[in-house]
């Protein structure tokens, strides 16, 4: 299994571009935009393959917020050759929205209300109060900014088309007809436009179209009912508790912040404060640059231990109600039917194109990670009732759909007239593997793809 | 430039909204509705991209330097499924009785396909609007080529509102044609909703005064057309149309006429045309004194509504002085709800369009027209020129919906208005606003 998305680095090159230095520059005089546009994620430390995730998250602690991580914002350029006579000549693509702020107030609320209730009686240490103080400007700065795309996420989405572009031009040349769609949350509609406007700064010649309506969301962002009401069986949950039971908990973390945690405990519950002070903190490196400075003032309360345990409880939940968990009936990732449905039935269409270009959507994780665990790419389709299996065996979600994340399915093929398409799989622009077989991997032909999962979509849908 | 005395001023202003309100031609509307029936959807109208544009040279030696612009919306499918359902329902159960004429099934189909056009699309941009959004933005650039070059800045914002953010983005991946390579970037936040969208419950709560609904209420029974006319035309039997609500149905018939005019579905005037000119210039005329007392300068609620948007005169006159400071072109682009470009037209005064009544009936006259302020597509862009960043006298020229507007200041180089006069102008006004409110 690909365990990561390639060798990680410290990104410095990008900083040498000149359209970087004129953001740069520009943002420093411009008070208008209240914006530093430094954007965090060129200073991150991006993981390489094979680590155990501990020495991931030792290099680059946001991957243990999972679904919270920063894009990583460059790739190890080091894609296979495509067979001979064959070229890409379209791009099929689900993509997630750019870093943005918490959805909602309350996912802060949590350790907030307990920090100032215990400040009400006075139970606060020096460091407590500290964190404190550093918590109300993290509240402050994201007021009025739930949900919103930030600085940071516009800038991943632009660097990631600017890759898609520069990879594969032949699917952008000329007038290349490039139909993007989003969901209909603003987050999204705005990493559309981040993406579209970088490929007409790029190519302006473009075809561009732009779509986000109510009648797409059955495939951009369906979330099935009937199998979300299963999404965590008392079986599950029984599994889930006994994973955690002894991950959950930090009196190392009650200790710094107050002062007598063994009366703290009365109004903290300390498994609770401990996962959402860490989520407050690891969060803050998607706003922006000062944001993320204070966010080291709240991280500095954490060991790499404390960072990797919650990472093995988030995976593990992600897991059980994402992936194929034979404890939740192993069918959640067939929410995603109606979009991978679409997904060939748009290719199919755009096959007898004589150039179709690029179809490019936008959307959540909560649809990426099924979709990936559907068609079993990179080995997602893991199915296990042993939940410290997962990690062993590399179902690792933070590798999945970090703020960002994207599937690309790249197209060849000779010319219009060559029937046999190829295509590979792109994983937050890594090359991925499928659970078919191929003569040249990682390129898999079409026909063979199309007949695997229409096959395993009419199965399912037989049963249910 | 000095600014005058008071009296001056105050003449200045009467001379110029005189002017303005005789140029606009009151009778001009008349001719405007015959020549477009689509203007009387009012702010439902969309600005039509012309490909000529009058742009009078600037000053010697100036050139542009910043654009300030507030935008709204181009054409969205609305919500409110009941602009669909109710007449709908009414005309299909005539139909279910054989009571519809040939001309009345004919509407009916009509109402049915937009219903279905219109499902589930709610506050996404229709085909023309995606189109309009990409030719105001094209005729931009195309105008003011010096504000799109290597060193420029453009940043385009929008409330969180799908149609807002999605005429944002068509502008900008517009925009991002016009030359390379150029930072353009767009973003919507809620955090923007104080000086784009600002609430004011004071203000907002004087709105629906007491006074103004009745007078409007009287407004409206002087003017609504007898909609039996037209009732007798969609139906076949005169006893059926004694038993319909009539008027009802006629003003859900020209409501939905004037919010669908960009449909890809049905021709776009095809409902209007049931309607005489005289009905359409006087359901207009309802509309629009509607518009005047919620947004413009009516007198029967107070005279204030226009200043429920003085956080974006704020953003434009403090930006207009931060932007001096900076070497390279700057371009600011922001897209909101067409009431408040409305408001914020009437609180500039552009080219007449803050006069203030409390006669509802002598807004027409006085060339208040909805269509002409904040119609979909609708703009203010305020752009400053300078001959260079050291120039003290840098100068304004307001384009209002794509043509060049006139301030109520005085100038010596029209439609160039020194920005010193401009700031002192506006600053002047709220702060005097401020004082009248405060001690209320």
């Amino acid at each position: 299994m690909n365990k990561s998305m390639g060798n990680r680095k410290i990104i410095m090159k990008e900083m040498g571009s000149a359209i970087f230095l004129r953001r740069l520059e520009l943002a420093m005089v411009f008070s208008f935009s209240h914006a530093i546009v430094f954007f965090i994620s060129q200073f991150l430390i991006l993981p390489t393959a094979a680590q155990p995730v501990f020495d991931i998250i030792k290099q680059s602690p946001t991957y243990a917020s999972c679904n919270y991580d920063v894009y990583p914002d460059s790739v190890p350029d080091n894609l296979t050759p495509a067979p001979a006579d064959k070229h890409p000549f379209y791009i099929s693509h689900y993509g997630r929205h750019g870093s943005r702020y918490i959805n909602k107030r309350s996912g802060y609320d949590i350790p907030y209300k307990m920090m100032v209730q215990a400040k009400g009686v006075d139970e606060l240490t020096p460091t407590g109060k500290r964190v404190l103080n550093e918590m109300n400007h993290i509240l402050e700065d994201s007021e009025q900014r739930w949900g919103d795309l930030t600085e940071i996420g516009r800038e991943q989405i632009r660097q990631i088309t600017r890759r898609m572009f520069k990879r594969f031009p032949e699917v952008f040349a000329d007038s290349a007809r490039v139909a993007a769609r989003s969901t209909v949350v603003p987050r999204c509609i705005m990493s559309m436009e981040s993406a579209m406007m970088e490929l007409a700064q790029l190519n302006p010649r473009l075809n561009i179209t732009m779509d986000a309506s109510k009648r797409t969301q059955i495939y951009m962002n369906h979330q099935d009912s009937k199998l979300y009401r299963t999404k965590l069986t008392p079986e599950a949950q029984k599994a889930y508790d006994a994973y955690t039971a002894t991950r959950l908990g930090n009196s190392r973390l009650m200790e710094q912040l107050f002062k007598n945690p063994d009366i703290i405990k009365e109004i903290v519950d300390e498994s609770f404060f401990n996962y959402y002070m860490m989520k407050m903190g690891l969060f803050q490196m998607n706003t922006h640059f000062h944001m993320a400075e204070r966010a080291k003032q709240l991280l500095v309360l954490f060991t790499t231990e404390d960072l990797y345990r919650m990472w093995q409880i988030d995976n593990a939940l992600w897991y059980l109600q994402y992936g194929f968990c034979p404890l939740n009936g192993a069918d959640y990732p067939y929410s995603q039917r109606f979009l991978l449905r679409q997904i060939i039935a748009d290719a199919d269409s755009c096959l007898r194109l004589e150039k179709p270009g690029a179809q490019l959507r936008f959307g959540h994780e909560t649809v990426l990670l099924p979709l990936i665990c559907l068609i079993g790419i990179n080995g997602y389709d893991l199915q296990t009732t042993d939940l410290d299996e997962i990690e062993a065996k590399g179902w690792w979600s933070s590798s999945v759909f970090p703020m960002g994340a994207n599937l690309q399915f790249i197209f060849y093929r000779s010319d219009p007239q060559d029937e046999d398409v190829l295509f590979k799989v792109l994983l937050n622009e890594q090359e991925a593997t499928l659970p078919i077989a191929t003569d040249s991997p990682p390129y898999y032909r079409w026909a063979d793809f199309r007949n695997y999962c229409l096959a395993k979509l009419d199965e399912y849908e037989k049963t249910r | 430039m000095r600014a005058p005395s008071a009296y001056a001023s105050c003449l200045l202003i009467a001379i110029a909204t005189l002017c303005t309100t005789q140029g606009a031609g009151a009778q001009t509307i008349a001719d405007e509705l015959r020549a477009d029936v689509r203007r009387s959807a009012g702010m439902y109208y969309a600005l039509p991209v012309t490909e000529t544009t009058k742009d009078t040279p600037p000053p010697a030696g100036k050139k542009p330097f910043y654009i300030n612009h507030y935008g709204c919306s181009s054409p969205y499918y609305l919500d409110q499924p009941g602009r669909y359902t109710a007449p709908n329902r009414t005309l299909a159960r005539a139909d279910s009785l054989g009571m519809l004429s040939r001309l009345g099934r004919n509407v009916l189909r009509k109402v049915a396909l937009l219903r279905k056009e219109a499902h589930n699309r709610t506050n996404e941009l229709t085909e023309a609007g995606k189109l309009q959004a990409r030719k105001v933005a094209k005729q931009m650039t195309e105008r003011l080529p010096e504000m799109f070059t290597d060193n420029s800045y453009v940043d385009g914002r929008s409330i969180v509102q799908n149609h807002c953010l999605l005429t944002l983005g068509e502008a900008t991946v517009q925009v991002s044609r016009a030359h390379q390579p150029m930072h353009v970037d767009c973003n919507g936040s809620h955090s923007y909703q104080q000086w784009m969208n600002p609430p004011d419950d004071k203000l907002e709560a004087l709105r629906q005064d007491t006074v103004a609904i009745f007078k409007f209420t009287a407004f409206v029974d002087s003017l609504e057309p007898d909609f039996t006319r037209l009732a007798k035309t969609l139906f076949n039997d005169d006893n059926y149309v004694k038993h319909i609500n009539a008027a009802a149905l006629g003003r859900q018939l020209f409501d939905l006429a004037c919010t669908t005019q960009y449909s890809e579905s049905v021709d776009d005037t095809s409902l209007l045309e049931l309607f005489t000119p005289d009905e359409i210039h006087r359901l207009w005329k309802i509309r629009n004194a509607l518009a005047y007392i919620r947004y413009g300068g009516c007198t029967l609620n107070g005279g204030y509504q226009p200043y429920v948007q003085r956080s974006p005169l704020w953003i434009l006159l403090h930006m207009g002085d931060s932007i001096m400071t900076l070497d390279n072109p700057v371009v600011h682009l922001r897209y909101t709800h067409q009431n408040v470009l409305m408001s914020l037209v009437c609180l500039l005064e552009l080219d007449g369009f803050g006069v203030k009544t409390a006669c509802l009936d002598s807004i027409e006259t006085l060339g208040w027209a909805d269509y002409r302020i904040a119609p979909f597509g609708g703009s203010i862009m305020m752009i400053h020129y300078r001959s260079d960043k050291n120039d003290p006298d840098p100068m304004v020229r307001v384009l209002l919906n794509g043509r060049e507007a006139q301030l109520p200041i005085p100038t010596d180089y029209p439609p160039y208005y020194h920005w010193q006069d401009v700031k002192r102008y506006y600053l002047r006004k709220l702060y005097i606003y401020e004082r009248e409110r405060n001690y209320e």
